[in-house]
């Protein structure tokens, strides 16, 4: 007798057949794009896609403007770190709020993703008219134009923090409030039962079951803060920039000898941001997050 | 188990209700200068309120472009959510209900987007379309897409984990061909997840500014961008406004209708 055709090897083997070509068409999208895309970005950095003229191998992209994409990197790290730190902490208290008050405050639910859908550049633009020498705040405090803090365009990148901590945190409060909700308000039963405080109920129930949504959001945040152009270069000084300002600069530079050095630097901003994922992934599935 | 603490004293708290309020205008306020410029016809110097109400913005806007700037951005967000929704969907099937035997890589793969720049993949892409003679249209369509893919395969996956493969096999004994199981049984389950994955792939061609600044080198003229210039260049802050809102209240509105009818079904669901 013949074996019978769909035996459970068979069917398995059928469905992971089917499988590989349910995602096949998405990967191959992404890996085509993304491969011509970085690849014409290294060859354009080492001088072998010029604009005009021969190509010809050198590092110059990279070499000439060292200490200015060093100044790059460190304005990048510092303006993505401390919006994620911003963004991490307001995303858990307003998760927080919203899973232990329940009904009550399910409007800040409805704010956050109202916030979600504003893009970042109304964001950026919002966020100038609010805190600039003559901005809303400014008007409303009272302080005088002269004597109101550099907050846009200043020293330090106040409004650019401000503003992506402001849209972020909304992300990270959504993602932890989805990923929490009703196992938490089971275990908080538990822990009320138990005795415990809301104080402990926060560190010993809600903390360690937000980790993994609050660790992997905020790494996504971290990565894209690295990545956006459009809010520090509508916030940000002229000096030091982040790199996708700076890369832009360069990029839309009349002379055509800066776009190896534009590539460069979206180079270092790629490499910067894998590096980041490299090592922050196993942190985060260390968590629990991949579950 | 320890004990941990004796339980609360109950007394009233008025930090629970003043923290919410203090997270809602966290919220609310970045957005306050814009709502009020929309309404100003003048508002120097540093007076508090406007001077002159008015809707001079509001005309200025016109004046830009700002509605065919915004069925631009529509048509982009659109043919985003076109191409990165079905291919979501077939991703997300096969990721959330385990049909490949090395899920790791292609799960990968479709998160890559997340982590790369934009604005390098875009800069990588115009030297390509240069050389190619590929229209700045179908690159800037085709990179966004590629960025909305790991929002639509992994909203597509957490559905798929929430639904039961068993029914369509049910439905494929009961005499249905699996194009009609696919259909008429797990797509109608999907909705909510569906219409979400749809929304957020919308969102990134309609919100999208660095991508088709860089690739369509200033030639495509959405919402975005008009937005982008008057903010660095105009100082016309009821302009920038204007524009601002308009491109806010579209989506916003989706989400209002989407929250709504979610709601009416659970609870139609529920009695």
């Amino acid at each position: 007798m013949t074996p019978h055709p769909t035996s459970p090897q068979d069917l398995r083997a059928f469905r992971q057949f089917g499988g590989a070509l349910l995602v096949a068409p998405a990967v191959l999208l992404i890996v085509a794009v993304i491969g011509t895309a970085l690849g014409a970005v290294v060859a354009t950095s080492l001088g072998l896609l010029p604009l005009v003229g021969q190509p010809r191998l050198s590092t110059d992209g990279f070499t000439t403007l060292v200490g200015d994409l060093q100044a790059a990197t460190h304005e990048s790290l510092l303006t993505a770190a401390t919006a994620t730190l911003l963004a991490a902490a307001i995303g858990l208290t307003i998760a927080t709020s919203v899973v232990r008050a329940g009904r009550g405050v399910r409007f800040v639910v409805g704010l956050s993703a109202a916030v979600l859908t504003v893009p970042h550049l109304v964001g950026a633009a919002a966020t100038g008219l609010l805190l600039s020498d003559v901005g809303l705040a400014q008007r409303w405090s009272g302080i005088s134009a002269a004597s109101w803090p550099e907050l846009v365009g200043g020293r330090w990148p106040w409004a650019t923090v401000l503003e992506l901590a402001w849209k972020e945190s909304a992300f990270v409060a959504l993602v932890v409030t989805a990923s929490v909700g009703r196992q938490y308000a089971d275990l908080r039963e538990v822990a009320a039962v138990l005795g415990a405080r809301p104080r402990a109920q926060w560190r010993r129930v809600l903390l360690p079951l937000a980790a993994p949504a609050l660790a992997s959001s905020s790494l996504i945040v971290f990565v894209y803060s690295l990545g956006t152009y459009e809010v520090a270069g509508l916030l940000g000084r002229a000096y030091p920039e982040p790199l996708p300002v700076m890369a832009y600069r360069l990029f839309t530079d009349i002379d055509v000898a800066a776009r190896p050095q534009a590539a460069a630097t979206a180079v270092v901003a790629t490499g910067l941001a894998l590096l980041v994922a490299v090592i922050g992934l196993p942190l985060v599935r260390r968590l629990g997050a991949d579950r | 188990m320890r004990r941990l603490t004796a339980p609360g004293t109950g007394r009233t708290r008025p930090r629970r209700s003043v923290i919410p309020a203090l997270l809602a205008l966290w919220l609310v306020i970045p957005l306050t200068p814009l709502v009020l410029w929309t309404g100003a016809s003048r508002w120097s110097g540093t007076a508090r309120l406007p001077q002159d109400v008015g809707f001079r913005g509001w005309q200025e806007a016109l004046d830009a472009g700002m509605l065919t700037a915004l069925i631009r951005s529509g048509l982009l967000g659109v043919a985003v959510a076109l191409i990165a929704t079905p291919l979501g969907v077939m991703a997300g099937r096969a990721l959330g209900w385990r049909l490949l035997r090395r899920p790791a890589l292609p799960s990968i793969v479709v998160l890559g987007p997340v982590v790369l720049a934009p604005f390098a993949v875009a800069m990588g892409l115009d030297v390509v379309i240069l050389r190619l003679g590929i229209p700045g249209e179908v690159a800037v369509v085709l990179v966004l897409s590629v960025f909305a893919l790991p929002y639509t395969t992994f909203t597509m996956r957490a559905t798929y984990l929430g639904l039961d493969p068993a029914l369509e096999e049910q439905a494929r004994v009961l005499g249905a061909s699996s194009r009609q199981a696919r259909r008429r049984v797990t797509l109608p389950a999907a909705t909510t997840g569906l219409v979400t994955a749809t929304g957020l792939a919308f969102l990134v061609g309609w919100s999208d500014y660095a991508v088709t600044l860089l690739i369509g080198g200033g030639q495509m003229v959405t919402a975005p961008m008009l937005i982008g210039s008057a903010a660095a260049g105009s100082g016309n802050d009821a302009l920038t406004s204007t524009l601002a809102i308009s491109a806010s209240l579209p989506p916003l509105v989706a989400l209002a209708v989407f929250t709504y009818a979610v709601a009416r079904r659970r609870t139609a669901a529920n009695s």
